[in-house]
């Protein structure tokens, strides 16, 4: 049963599997070439910690990607076709989210090839280290992160959807209230508390902040 | 009597406007039970509920034995389902999509399968979002026949097919009826097409199921009757009067069902006097039924 919905779901993901394990082959090379352009290590670690943000962002794209694709063939036909079926709920979310994962790796191999190519090209800078491993079990996590959050959002009804934008609308709209009407002084912003609480350690999406860095002093 | 399906004083809420209430009904093992009502009434919101697919507010479902929405993965496995609109995957092919339903029922039936593609003429290369209507309502009829089921559940399976499609499907299913003994649930608002296959009728209108009994019991039973002379209150009556309106003069037009014969002496007792007896068909009573069921909410 699992090896059908693996096979039904690639059918749906391949081409953004295909897209995504490109972008994360090329990635680390493309981030190497940019650091050849300088010809300071200095300079050169600056331009790795300039890309290092990139590698977050492809980790957050290729999770939104893999874990829409998952759920793409249900929505079309309102779940209908997948409730019907003799599975339990929980069971049949296991086997999609098992399956969307499986389609991670590709991704996640094709960053590590990607690395240990510019590890050992033999072009760093003298005193600098590459980090192949680590960065790339970090691309690993994140991915992760991003694919089972997105997965969960995009397996939820219209309702959640709806609350969710609710909520973002209402900490603008609050944030809003505050600017306008609070104290100059003391106005509290709401974005930068929220995004402290989300994105600095143990926050849900602290694998996303921080230096994403392949070469390092 | 055993049931295949049952449910008890069924409420589901879904919208302020809509609900299904106190619903009561009984499918008995091995009938072609017709679910009958206009759009909108809540057949498909029953049918989902007996599959577990919506949660009822409150009351019980018993479909094949076991309890629904508890045990509805054990009861799926063990029913044919064809929803009104189109649920498979459309970016599968015809052939794939044999395949992914497959891997679900251990009892699917791959020669008989194989067998009926050829004989409905469906292309098992096609892509399911290019199919026609017709070849998409044959692909869900062979997909629910070829799992073996002991139950079929058909939400308007022939809606909006052409006669040929559709006498191809029907033929399909009483095959399949005869040879297993499976029972049916069939929705539809043609009445016509139920008439001749079905053996049980329950009838819907506004959530609610306003009548339940034999097709038999239907079709005769279900008669207008042109009365006069007759009391304002009737006691004992040996049928259900249903409509009582006035027509010209002092003749009256009653509706009525469980009507027999030798019930003339009763009205006679009764110091009334019939004109004329008119049998309806399936249509016309099931216009008058759904008439009555209104006038009395």
């Amino acid at each position: 049963m699992f090896r059908t919905i693996v096979w039904m779901q690639w059918k749906s993901t391949r081409a953004l599997v295909l897209l995504t394990t490109i972008a994360a082959f090329a990635l680390p090379l493309f981030s190497l070439k940019l650091g050849l352009n300088n010809y300071s290590p200095v300079g050169f670690v600056t331009t790795m910690q300039t890309v290092g943000s990139a590698y977050s962002i492809l980790a957050a794209l290729a999770g939104l990607l893999v874990a829409l694709a998952a759920w793409r063939a249900d929505h079309a036909g309102r779940h209908v076709y997948a409730l019907s079926l003799p599975v339990t709920r929980p069971r049949y979310a296991m086997f999609r989210f098992g399956a969307g994962l499986l389609f991670m790796l590709p991704t996640v191999a094709a960053m590590l090839v990607g690395c240990l190519m510019v590890t050992f090209s033999g072009v760093i800078p003298e005193g600098l280290h590459a980090f192949p491993i680590s960065l790339t079990l970090r691309f690993a996590l994140a991915t992760l992160v991003a694919y089972s959050i997105f997965f969960s959002i995009s397996s939820s009804t219209n309702r959640t959807a709806g609350i969710i934008v609710a909520i973002i609308a209402g900490v603008i709209f609050a944030q809003y209230l505050l600017t306008v009407f609070g104290d100059n002084r003391q106005t509290v912003d709401l974005f930068d508390q929220l995004s402290k609480f989300i994105f600095i350690r143990p926050g849900i999406l602290s694998v996303f902040s921080g230096r994403w860095m392949l070469i390092d002093a | 009597m055993s049931f295949a399906i049952e449910t008890k004083n069924l409420n589901c809420r879904l919208a302020k406007s809509f609900s299904i209430t106190d619903l009561s009904m009984h499918v008995p093992e091995r009938a072609v039970y017709g679910f009958l009502g206009p759009n909108g009434s809540g057949k498909t919101t029953t049918i989902r509920l007996l599959l577990g697919l919506l949660r009822p507010t409150s009351g019980n479902i018993a479909v094949l034995g076991m309890q629904v929405p508890d045990q509805s993965a054990a009861v799926l496995a063990r029913i044919g389902y064809v929803p009104e609109r189109l649920h498979l995957y459309p970016s599968l092919t015809v052939g794939e999509a044999m395949r992914y339903h497959s891997a679900f029922y251990p009892t699917w039936d791959e020669p008989w399968a194989n067998e009926m593609t050829r004989q409905l003429q469906l292309d098992v290369t096609r892509p399911i979002s290019v199919l026609s209507k017709g070849e998409t309502g044959k692909l869900m009829m062979l997909l629910a026949l070829a799992q073996r089921p002991d139950l079929l559940v058909l939400d308007e399976p022939t809606d909006g097919l052409d006669p040929v499609v559709r006498r191809d499907i029907l033929g399909l299913l009483a095959q399949y009826v005869t040879d297993r003994q499976a029972t049916v649930l069939i929705s539809s608002h043609l009445v016509h097409e139920l008439e001749r296959i079905c053996d049980w009728v329950g009838l819907m209108d506004h959530g609610r199921l306003v009548a339940e009994l034999p097709m038999m019991e239907f079709k005769t039973g279900l008669k207008r009757l042109r009365v006069s002379g007759a009391p304002d209150s009737l006691s004992g009556s040996p049928f259900t009067l249903l409509v009582r309106e006035r027509g010209n003069g002092v003749v009256e037009e009653w509706l009525v069902r469980g009507w027999t014969p030798s019930m003339q002496q009763y009205l006679e007792s009764a110091g009334a006097s019939l004109r004329e007896v008119i049998d309806l068909d399936l249509e016309d009573g099931f216009v008058e039924m759904l008439r009555a069921s209104r006038r009395a909410e």
